[in-house]
Order: C-alpha cells, then structure tokens, then sequence
C-alpha cells in the first residue's frame, strides 16, 4: 500500500481533514511569530548546521569523547548496532533490576525500535507518560507526528477512549478536564515507576550530559523518582560543546511549537546517590545514512516538526499515511534508507514547494533530497511501472518543440470533443478525481505568435565592443 | 556489545565526510530588563511578584498561596523537611516548594535551577506548586549569555520556563500537565 492509498483513507472524513490543515498551519504561524521576533534567527539556522555538520564530519570522535565523559560521570554506556540489540539492552537491564513497571518519556528513538510491544511481550508494564503518547498509547495507534502525536485525534476521540480506559464521564471532551483525569492517572504510575525509559534531544560530548526538553515534566517526574534512569539516544544526537545548547535551545521549540522555549530543558549528567544511570547509544541505519552524500544531512534533524507543519501534503493526509515512525518531508527522506521498498513511495509525497527547507533550523535540504530520492528509486525501479513510462513518455515529449506542439494541437481538439466521463474518468487521468480541466484554449500562444505582423520592434541589444 | 561499539565507531569513520570546521557561537546579547522578563514569563503562563527584600518572602507567600498546607524550602522554614532521601510518597504531598533560581533568561522566561537549589531531585515538578526566588540583577538576555555564564550543569539540572503545560488534545493550551501547576517568580 503506497501513501496515496493511505492518505485517501485519512481525506474521506472531509471536516476533519480541514481541521488538521488548518491546526497545523496555526503551528507554522506561531512558529513565525516567535522566530520572527529573533533578529539573528536566520544567523542561528547557519550556525546550528554548521555545529551538526562539523560534529558528522568528527562523528567517531565525539562518540567516543562523549562515552569517556558519560563514564567519567558513572553512567554506564551501551551501544547497539540496530533496534533488536536495543531492545535486548534495555530489557536486560530492567531484569536486573527485578522491575516491571515503566515509566517511559517522549523517545522517537523507541518508536523506531518498536520499544513497546518487546517490553510488553517480556510482561513488562510500560506507561507511556507524555499525554498525547497516553492518549495513542490506550487506543493501539501510532504517533501521527513527532511533537503532537495526537494530533488526528479531535477531544471527543479523548474524551471516548478516557471513558473507556481511565472512567472518566461519558461525553466529557473538555481537555482541561481530561488532561487533569491523565494527571491524576499518570501521577500514580510515576510514583510506582522502578526504571524511567528518557529520549535525548541532545547529547553534550563536552559534558557527558543529555539534554532532554519537555512541556509536561513527565521526563523529569519520571526519571527523578525512578530507581534506574535509562537514556536512548541516536548516535547524530551529539553536539560538541555545552555553549552549543545556546543555539539549539533558542531554535527547537521556536521551529517546533512558537514558544520562546521548552518548559523543562532538562540535562542528565550524573546519577543521584545510589540510583543508576543508562545510555543506549544507537546505530540502527544511522552510519549508512551517513555515508550516503547526499542524504547525510537527514542526520542533522532536531526533531522539531516544522517541517510537517509547513507541508501541504502531511497537512491534508495526515501522519498515519506516511506509515514510518518519522513522517512528513523528514520522514519521506529518512524512511527510504532503512527500507527503500517499502517506503518508495514516500518521496513522492510532496510538491517539492520547498516549504520544509525554509523553516527546518538546522537548514537540512529536504526538497532536494525529495528530488534525489526519487533519482535513486527511479534507478533501482522502485516505482511504478506506470508512472515509470508515463515519466519517460513525458520526458521525450517535453524535450521536443516539434512533438510538444502536435501534442498541444491534439490535446486541445480532443478535450472539446471527447466527453467529460472520458477525459475526466480517474481510471486514465487522477489528476482529474478533484479537480476540472480548464477550458481548452482556441489556440497555443506559438500560433498565436506566429500570427502577430512581423513589424513589432525587436529590442536593441546594447552594442558590444569586441 | 563492544562489538557493536567497534562495529559503529567503524561506520562512523569510514562513512563521516571530509572534516568541516566547528563555528564560533557569537554570544548574542539583548534585552535582558525585568520588563522583558516579565512580559515573556507571563505570556507563557508564568506570573511575577517583586520583593521587598527575601525578608518579606515568608508573607508574601501566605497571600499568593493561602491553602498550601504542606511547603517545602530552602530559604525559610517550610513544614517538611525535604532532602535526597526524603520517600516519593511524602514528596507527592507537597503543595508548594520554594527554591532559589540562580539565572532568569529575558528572551524566553527561563530560569536555571541547579540540582543544589532543589532539595530532592523530583521536588520541582512533583510540587502542586512551584516559587522559584530570583536576584533581579541576575537576569541575562539570551541562552548564550546564560550558558556562558554556568560554571557547570552540575549532576543535574534544568531551566524551567513556566508552569508544566501541554496542547496534546486539540492543540487547547492547558496548563498543568504533569508537573507544578503554577510557576510564580518572586524577584528581589
């Protein structure tokens, strides 16, 4: 199933589908507000890819910079090649702490891994504790973006599945009564959490440090009061030097939400008196990535969401449709390095407006690796054969004048007499299934042209000396 | 699994692009008044009340929070006396918590609050309740100004910027999501 198919399901509620355009475009324009009100943003977008490029360039080094500081700071580090070790690493260390209550804080990393369902299966309990991730967490969905995971979701689907799972009443859709039903409802699952499960926004080579930023305090409730603190981080989540936290903490949450700043900007150096602290640091196609050239700036990502907010195509299907942990433009170029089969048709799903370039705070490329991505599985033919040899059919026809022309003549003729069930039928042209042809003009603007008496003044080019 | 430590710093290198140079980060200043402090602080949920002086402290908190029963702090005497190895059980029945910030930041209402000001680690968000006591000439304009001026991060420690919030349902701002429900900055 490709993500047209996808996303045809999401638009079939029309109201809704306007609802999420419109919510998500409010983002996108509080996010202006809040950078424009930042005279040297434009200077800290160049600043902040400039550190994420130095730090890929020197990535080996300030892994290991960073492990000898994590150390230093009795954090004991892991390393996993990809999401099954991951998974077996943090499984691993809960047995050794005979727990079985979670505690786990926003993490896309975990997603990614598929976290959940292998702790569960292993007859752990995890609670998801960010209330979006809760609130899919009760119904058995994915996040459908990265920072608003249910943002599919109107309050009566909430207030349906908060009467179901946590008995609040039936029909109560008021999100100040129903975020305080989750507050009650998590607050017991912090204070019974044996080992709390953090994502890291940023890891401080520096420092040893992560960095872990949320509106909620969930990560901190849960990892203060928790016996074991278990950290999961990818490995571009590095940044060299404490003083580099200035850029980013002023361009995350201003790219992601239009606030000033995250409530909690939260970093985790050194365990507590007899408590433990655990990194897990995380491969998982990472290192392939960077060694593709042109798509190694996908690793530059903060996770912030602009550039799903931006996009007119994730805002009108939605982030389910992308099917991959990570969705929107972003998404569409990380997804074909892990499987480039399945999510073929991901880098397709854009305009290639460059809308998601313009806002991204790290200045990742994204509409041109859209555009690469696309080379790349046109060469290993992942995509379909139809639009494969309508693609070659058009290239040889736009490339010439004389073919163009007969086209344009042909085209023109059979669209006023062909009936409109035929040249509107979705089965030959699915540009057409929402939208009409124009009205096929008399003649082209060549035979227009041509037409014109020849006396019109040509322009005098400047003479040049030779 | 050091194998997959070698395997992994392997990648890295023979994968990583030719060296790029590190840029220096300009320490960009700007308005760093009360004034702007206070606008943005309350503007993301946060509410501002001067002091005459930490001597008044003790009263001013009866009026701003006349039903906190059970207060914990570093400056007066609170009714429980919350330290390390105080049990999670009793740190959920504080009401109100008040700790001194050592750094407010004008651009965005951030304050920084280092493990050594917080009692117990979990005490700023599990409180109903947080004050959080600033010297107002300790207000810095931007991030950089703040980070270049923390002498460490310490074990732990953490900026807050208002109470704990969350839009998850429908994008609707509700303030009080898992931590303190209300943030309020005394300065001196």
């Amino acid at each position: 199933m490709n993500h047209a198919i996808r996303a045809d399901k999401f638009l079939l509620d029309a109201d809704r589908t306007t609802w999420h355009d419109e919510t998500l475009w409010f983002v996108r324009e509080k996010r202006d507000r809040a950078v424009y009100a930042v005279p040297e943003f434009q200077e800290l977008r160049e600043l902040a890819s400039q550190i994420k490029d130095h730090t890929l360039s020197r990535l080996d080094n300030y892994l290991m910079e960073f492990e000898a500081a994590a150390q230093a700071n009795g954090v004991h580090v892991h390393w996993a090649a990809d999401a099954t070790e991951h998974n077996a690493i943090i499984l691993d260390i809960i047995r050794q702490q005979g727990a079985t209550r979670i505690v786990k804080s926003k993490s896309m990393l975990t997603e990614e891994c598929h976290l959940n369902p292998y702790l569960i299966k292993h007859g752990i309990e995890v609670v998801d504790t960010d209330l979006g991730e809760r609130i899919i967490q009760f119904r058995g969905e994915a996040p459908s973006h990265i920072v608003l995971p249910a943002i599919h979701l109107k309050k009566e689907d909430v207030g349906d599945t908060f009467h179901r799972h946590l008995g609040t009443e039936k029909g109560e859709s008021d999100p100040q009564r129903l975020t305080e039903a989750a507050r009650q409802h998590l607050r017991a699952k912090f204070l019974a959490g044996q080992v709390a499960i953090s994502g890291v926004n940023f890891a401080v080579a520096e420092t040893g440090a992560v960095v872990v930023c949320t509106n909620e305090g969930n990560a901190d409730l849960g990892v203060n009061l928790a016996q074991v603190h278990i950290a999961c981080m990818g490995i571009e989540k590095l940044i060299p030097r404490l003083t580099d936290l200035g850029v980013f903490t002023r361009l995350l949450a201003r790219s992601a939400t239009g606030q000033p700043v995250t409530t909690y900007t939260s970093h985790f150096t050194k365990p507590a008196e007899g408590r433990e602290m655990h990194i897990v640091i995380v491969d998982n196609g990472r290192t392939q990535q960077l060694g593709r050239p042109d798509f190694r700036a996908s690793l530059k990502c903060i996770r912030c969401g602009a550039c799903m907010n931006t996009c007119p195509v994730y805002r009108r299907s939605g982030g389910h449709s992308y099917d991959f942990t990570v969705p929107g433009p972003i998404g569409a170029i990380l997804s074909p390095n892990i499987d480039m089969k399945k999510h073929a048709s991901l880098p397709f799903a854009s305009t290639l407006c460059g809308s998601c370039t313009d806002v991204c705070p790290v200045k990742i490329d994204i509409h041109t690796q859209l555009y690469k991505w696309r080379q790349v599985l046109g060469e290993a033919s992942e995509i379909p054969a139809s639009k494969k040899w309508s693609m070659k059919f058009m290239g040889r026809l736009l490339a010439s004048p004389r073919i163009f022309g007969m086209s344009g003549q042909f085209a023109r003729k059979a669209l006023r007499l062909l009936p409109h069930g035929l040249t509107h039928s979705s089965a030959f042209n699915a540009w057409a299934v929402a939208r009409e042809l124009p009205e096929p003009p008399k003649q082209s603007f060549r035979d227009w042209y041509q037409q014109q008496p020849q006396s019109i003044e040509q322009p005098q080019h400047p003479k040049v000396p030779v | 699994m050091s194998n997959s430590r070698e395997r992994i710093l392997a990648a890295a290198k023979a994968n990583k692009p030719v060296e790029i140079s590190l840029p220096t980060v300009p320490v960009y200043g700007g308005d760093a008044t009360v004034e702007r402090f206070t606008t943005v602080l309350t503007s993301i949920g946060g509410q501002v009340v001067w002091l005459d002086g930490l001597g008044q402290l003790p009263e001013v908190l009866q009026q701003l929070f006349p039903d906190a029963k059970i207060t914990a702090s570093l400056l007066f005497q609170g009714t429980l006396p919350v330290d390390a190895r105080t049990p999670t059980d009793i740190l959920a029945e504080v009401d109100l918590a008040v700790l001194p910030g050592e750094i407010g930041v004008a651009e965005n209402g951030a304050i920084w609050l280092p493990e050594t000001n917080m009692l117990h680690r979990a005490l700023p968000t599990i409180t109903q309740h947080l004050a959080l006591v600033l010297d107002h000439r300790r207000i810095l304009a931007t991030m950089h100004q703040a980070y270049a001026q923390l002498p460490s991060t310490g074990a732990y420690g953490k900026f807050v910027a208002g109470p704990s919030k969350t839009a998850d349902i429908e994008q609707s701002l509700v303030i009080g999501a898992h931590g303190a429900r209300s943030l309020v900055v005394l300065l001196y």
